[in-house]
């Protein structure tokens, strides 16, 4: 046996695995949405685009996304620099604080959002409370309540992928800032928000693509008055049983992520060289 | 001179820290306490102390059933996304083969692709060339998955790894299956092992692909709890998704004790 041979035993069955089993069902899906009763049609793409329920779907799912990618870079990059330099104790009890939601299964965290945003829950009735609001006021099947249930199951994308860059700076570049007379907010400011960029980058990249196709959480929060692209994806599946529909919205929702991640991809290209 | 950090962005700081580990933790909290609620009705804080909703799940033939599935699932699921995985790693840790780049994408794609659109073009799939789905769906379906995990993970402890020691085997003589088993397998170990505590935690929590493969007699804990929280959430909801979160402090626990905590962080 030459080392050839060996290699390609090695890969022979992943590579047959994502061909069978990953690839030809993409290809399946892509062929479903441009079939038609008589050969090639682009009819299901055209119903979605001329219907202002689906175009009001679409909108939200990208106004609500990029609401939650903004909330969670807001609030993530304090946190994660917050751990960078905490003690390595308190660093290992907020990591596992962070760790440990991600690892928890979303249909269990966003029980606990339906919780607390119910009729009697918590949140709704601290609001009433201060008077924030009337007695019929309602968070749940609202966007509010899919916007923070979302940002609780993705701020850890968030902060640890801040965390990865701010892990590896040089500390000394701050202390540099801090004797030449800087501030501690303009060190913040001009020396390490710059440098964490790409962390954040990375962190928005995920936290969008993420909340753009993900369905527990906002099917579970915002119900079927308030739809998000991937909940009316699963409508059409089990529901009405359009499957030819329901493939092009996938298409739809791929080519809308894929046209968010390009950037990205070509940035990690350069990187690797 | 250096200007000291004022104080008021101290006490700022330490309540902002309060505030985010509320919002993470809070709905985590919220399910234990119901869970161990005394009260019919979902209501928090809990009202009285009782261990009955957890008496009530064990005793539930169709929580059982469902949680038997998903741990089998996950764990034949785990065993074939390491054994594809990592043997994939190896091969393409080597750079032997050409485009070797172009085939860690490929293998890495799945994790790039969200699990909706997978779960759609799977369903699509194998009703077209099948029929009926089936356990074996949902295998193949998770093991796709988790692939790419295993195969991160395993790529980047082969990365650190000195290239020299399977020459050395080589040279004095080991065979094939010899080097592989006992020079490239220690080697990937770690990396192995912390791709498996992923495979094993995602493939148990999965619900969209398992939501859309769902049949009668065919539902993972998590596609029996998605079901309960649509029609007629009740307390022994909470006690499931409390033992979920057991089952997740298990995995952590054990992946720190194994590994450090460090790595998952890094991964």
């Amino acid at each position: 046996m030459t080392d050839r041979r060996e290699n390609l035993l090695l890969l022979a069955p992943g590579l047959l695995l994502l061909a069978l089993a990953f690839l030809l069902p993409i290809f399946r899906m892509l062929a479903l949405s441009v079939q038609g009763e008589d050969g090639l049609t682009g009819a299901h793409f055209a119903r979605f685009l001329g219907d202002p329920f689906y175009l009001g779907v679409l909108w939200r799912t990208v106004r609500l996304s990029l609401l939650i990618t903004l909330i969670c870079a807001v609030l993530g990059f304090p946190f994660a620099y917050i751990m960078a330099r905490a003690k390595p104790r308190l660093r290992t009890v907020l990591l596992i604080i962070v760790i440990l939601p991600l690892m928890t299964s979303v249909v269990v965290r966003t029980f606990g959002w339906m919780v607390i945003l119910s009729r009697n829950g918590i949140l709704p009735e601290v609001i009433r409370d201060m008077g924030l609001a009337g007695r019929s006021f309602q968070l749940m099947r609202t966007e509010t309540a899919i916007v923070l249930g979302m940002v609780q199951v993705l701020m850890p994308f968030m902060v640890l992928s801040i965390l990865g860059v701010l892990a590896r700076l040089d500390q000394r570049l701050e202390e540099a800032a801090r004797t030449m007379g800087c501030s501690f907010l303009g060190t913040i400011r001009h020396v390490v928000l710059p440098l964490a960029m790409p962390g954040v980058a990375v962190g928005a990249v995920l936290c969008f693509t993420l909340s753009a196709s993900s369905f527990v959480t906002p099917n579970l929060l915002g119900g079927t008055r308030v739809q998000m692209l991937a909940a009316s994806i699963y409508r059409s599946v089990t529901q009405t049983l359009d499957w030819n529909f329901a493939a092009a919205q996938s298409v739809i929702l791929l080519v809308g992520i894929l046209l968010v991640m390009t950037p990205y991809i070509i940035a990690q290209g350069r990187r690797h060289g | 001179m250096v200007k000291e950090v004022p104080l008021w962005l101290k006490i700022a700081a330490g309540i902002f820290l309060v505030g985010m580990v509320l919002l993470l933790l809070g709905p985590l909290v919220v399910v234990l306490g119901i869970s161990v609620s005394e009260s019919q009705f979902i209501a928090f804080p809990p009202q009285g102390l009782s261990l009955k909703w957890y008496a009530q799940v064990l005793g539930d033939e169709r929580y059982l059933v469902s949680f038997r599935q998903s741990l089998v699932l996950a764990l034949i699921v785990t065993g074939l996304a390491s054994l594809l995985g990592g043997a994939a790693a190896i091969a393409i840790h080597r750079r032997a083969i050409p485009g070797a780049g172009a085939l860690a994408t490929l293998f890495l794609s799945p994790l790039i692709l969200p699990t909706i659109i997978y779960a759609v073009g799977m369903l699509m799939f194998w009703s077209a060339t099948f029929g009926a789905v089936s356990f074996l769906t949902l295998v193949i379906g998770h093991t796709v998955i988790c692939l790419p995990y295993v195969l991160r993970t395993t790529l980047a402890v082969l990365s650190e790894s000195d290239p020299y020691l399977e020459e050395a085997a080589r040279t004095m003589g080991a065979g094939r299956l010899a080097r592989l088993w006992f020079v490239v397998l220690p080697q990937c170990l770690p990396g192995l092992a912390a791709g498996m505590f992923f495979a094993v935690n995602i493939s148990f929590d999965e619900a969209v692909l398992s939501l859309f493969l769902r049949q009668p007699e065919l539902t993972t804990l998590p596609v029996r709890v998605y079901g309960q929280l649509e029609f007629s959430p009740d307390p022994s909801v909470a006690a499931v998704s409390s033992i979920m979160i057991g089952v997740t402090v298990v995995l952590l626990v054990l992946a720190d004790r194994i590994l450090g905590l460090k790595r998952f962080s890094e991964g």
